[in-house]
């Protein structure tokens, strides 16, 4: 059997450079490609970098040449950095989504798809299942912008799939990510001095440790099923007590007011929240990773707690040193 | 014949100089710069051995070292709880149970019950019936209507004493899970049920608790609380505060909202609690949740037997106050 050819998006990021590293050591694996604006930060062995724009058309004529079987989607944009525009991160992808599908359409070697989507389709909401399994993706209707990036997202990977029956699609749906070195919006939130929270809300939080969100994505390269698929610790957390554990004040705002004083933050530069993290600040979200654990077969190591330990406990280490 | 409650206490109550013995230690930790929860711990070095103990307890919650389950349910939390509710049970409502032992000690049930009022007292009050009369014990998770988990506070207290947003999703999976789970089939029609219609156990909406028992297998436990539609008289209802608050209807009380805060307390009629024999559903099988007529059927037998045991026990309580 001929080795694994793997095509990886959004290369430069943490998730990203982490994958190939991994794909690259993997005997299985006999040639690994990264797509990207900008180099990695880190040095990779034997991964062949493409440096382009995934908006732009004419990566429908440098993706088929290299004859990959999988195609990694790790370019979707969970909240503009700065200096990024909403409009810019819509069209990243929206467009990029597309083009990059495009590009499959030309390469017959294809044999999957896995897409590093999000949870965040489920939404926050008050009286939502406590564990939303994969088909209640369509419960409530999508309140923000990124909830409808991610909905016409897999829309468009949903009817790829339909169109292709020979390419496996797989849609993880990852909540958001902690540990030591990713930064992500809970990552940034606990390292604030003063923590805001909706007064008289602990909502239940649910997030993956960043080694486990890693190999979730190793196991789908690897074992591929069709549809989407919840990426989660097992358990839960409350915001209370998480922010506790990290050792951080709060500042309990009421809820009329928080909208505004997000703002005012936002203003000053010194926080930047998403609607849909309010929201989840407010309401939380649980899901259900019996089909991550059942059919991709990877059981993650880190419950939701110990994952927030080990953020914890790492930022702690510096001070110690 | 000596009172069993009353005990010398070793320590005596904290004397005033050890209280303030307590704050300077306190103060001390603080400005040294140490976090809250640690300077508290440091602090109650200095106290009787008791005061010590409950505030390590509360040092150790502001560090964040208590448990959640995964939906919520905060043991620590719910322990801290109990004696207020049993104050409940025992003075104010001085409830009477019967029947705590027909419920299942092992595996899954679903607790039928009638229901009154937006706060789930009747549901905590069959928590406190379980985990007190009941042989092997345990706290039931109860769903409470979704409206709930929008409001601060009362979402997380609810959360954190067992309480999970009535959603079908949510019963299934604890059932699942072998828990033993509380609905109130009346829903909103229950809560806001005028006091003229108290007891007038209402339409069990669209029967979903009998599909939920059916596909799952667990049998049903019907419930009459009687007691909990007096202790807040609806005598009419607002439109335009409840649009205002976004509420499912706005209740007005003798007391509320004449009294403000004070007109939610709850008025301390007399209940009791029957918890009825099981009906088993085994023998219709999961594929009849599909079958409206069966579960109708099942849906009105339940209402029927809840019903007649209200009666029975109203008959049997008497006077709603004495």
């Amino acid at each position: 059997m001929p080795g694994r050819r793997i095509l990886i998006t959004g290369i430069a990021s943490y998730l990203g450079t982490e994958l190939a590293r991994i794909l690259e050591a993997d005997s299985r694996v006999e040639y690994v490609a990264g797509l990207d604006t900008r180099p990695p930060g880190e040095h990779l062995e034997r991964t062949q970098l493409i440096v382009a724009d995934i908006r732009d058309p004419e990566i429908s004529g440098l993706i088929p040449p290299t004859e990959v079987d999988t195609v990694v989607h790790n370019q979707i944009v969970r909240r503009p950095g700065p200096g990024m525009s909403a409009r810019r991160a819509h069209d990243i992808n929206v467009i990029g989504s597309l083009q990059l599908l495009a590009a499959c359409e030309r390469t017959p070697t294809l044999r999957s798809i896995v897409v590093r989507g999000s949870a965040g389709i489920y939404g926050s909401e008050p009286a939502a299942p406590q564990f939303f399994t994969e088909e209640m993706a369509h419960l409530y209707p999508l309140r923000t912008r990124f909830q409808r990036d991610v909905g016409e997202i897999e829309n468009l990977f949903g009817t790829y799939a339909r169109r292709h029956p020979d390419v496996v699609c797989t849609m993880l749906r990852y909540q958001h990510s902690i540990g030591p070195t990713v930064k992500t919006e809970i990552t940034r939130y606990l390292s604030l001095p003063v923590v805001p929270t909706y007064l008289g809300f602990d909502p239940r939080l649910q997030l993956v440790h960043e080694r486990d969100a890693l190999e979730a994505l190793v196991a789908a390269v690897h074992q591929p099923v069709p549809g989407p698929v919840n990426v989660a610790a097992p358990g839960t957390i409350g915001l209370t007590r998480m922010v506790r554990l990290a050792g951080r004040p709060t500042l309990p705002i009421p809820s009329p007011l928080f909208g505004t004083a997000a703002e005012a933050g936002k203003r000053v530069g010194a926080l930047d929240f998403s609607p849909d993290f309010q929201r989840l600040l407010r309401y939380g979200r649980g899901i259900d990773v019996s089909r991550l654990v059942g059919e991709i077969g990877f059981s993650p190591r880190h419950t939701t707690v110990s994952a927030v330990q080990d953020f914890v406990a790492a930022r702690a280490e510096p001070v110690a040193a | 014949m000596t009172e069993p409650g009353v005990t010398t206490d070793p320590d005596g109550p904290i004397p005033i100089r050890s209280a303030l013995r307590f704050l300077r230690a306190l103060r001390g930790g603080l400005d040294g710069g140490q976090s809250l929860s640690s300077s508290l711990t440091g602090a109650a070095l200095v106290l009787p051995r008791e005061a010590r103990e409950s505030l390590d307890a509360v040092g150790r919650r502001l560090s964040g070292g208590y448990d959640e389950d995964d939906w919520g349910y905060d043991e620590g939390f719910a322990d801290a709880a109990l004696p207020f509710l049993e104050f409940m049970y025992d003075r104010w409502w001085r409830v009477h149970a019967e029947g705590v032992e027909r419920v299942n000690a092992h595996g899954r049930a679903l607790l039928v019950a009638n229901h009154a009022g937006i706060v789930p007292w009747d549901a905590t009050m069959m928590g406190v019936a379980l985990m007190r009369e009941h042989p092997l014990p345990r706290p039931p998770r109860f769903l409470v209507l979704n409206w709930a988990f929008q409001l601060p506070y009362i979402s997380v207290a609810m959360r954190k004493l067992g309480g999970v947003p009535a959603s079908p999703f949510n019963a299934i999976r604890l059932l699942e899970q072998e828990e033993l789970v509380a609905v109130f089939p009346e829903g909103v029609k229950g809560a806001g049920k005028s006091y003229r219609d108290r007891y007038r156990v209402q339409r069990f909406g669209r029967g979903g608790f009998v599909e939920i028992a059916l596909r799952t297998g667990a049998p049903i436990v019907p419930v009459a609380v009687v007691g909990s539609e007096e202790i807040h008289p609806k005598i009419g209802e607002s439109g335009l505060l409840a649009r205002l608050t976004g509420a499912p209807y706005f209740p007005i009380t003798p007391t509320f909202p004449l009294l403000g805060p004070l007109g939610v307390v709850p008025l301390p009629s007399r209940w009791r609690i029957e918890f009825c024999d099981p009906i088993d559903l085994s023998e219709y099988g999961p594929d009849a949740a599909a079958n409206r007529a069966t579960v109708l059927e099942i849906s009105d037998r339940v209402r029927d037997v809840i019903q007649g045991k209200v009666y029975e026990n109203l008959v049997k309580r008497r006077h709603a106050f004495a």
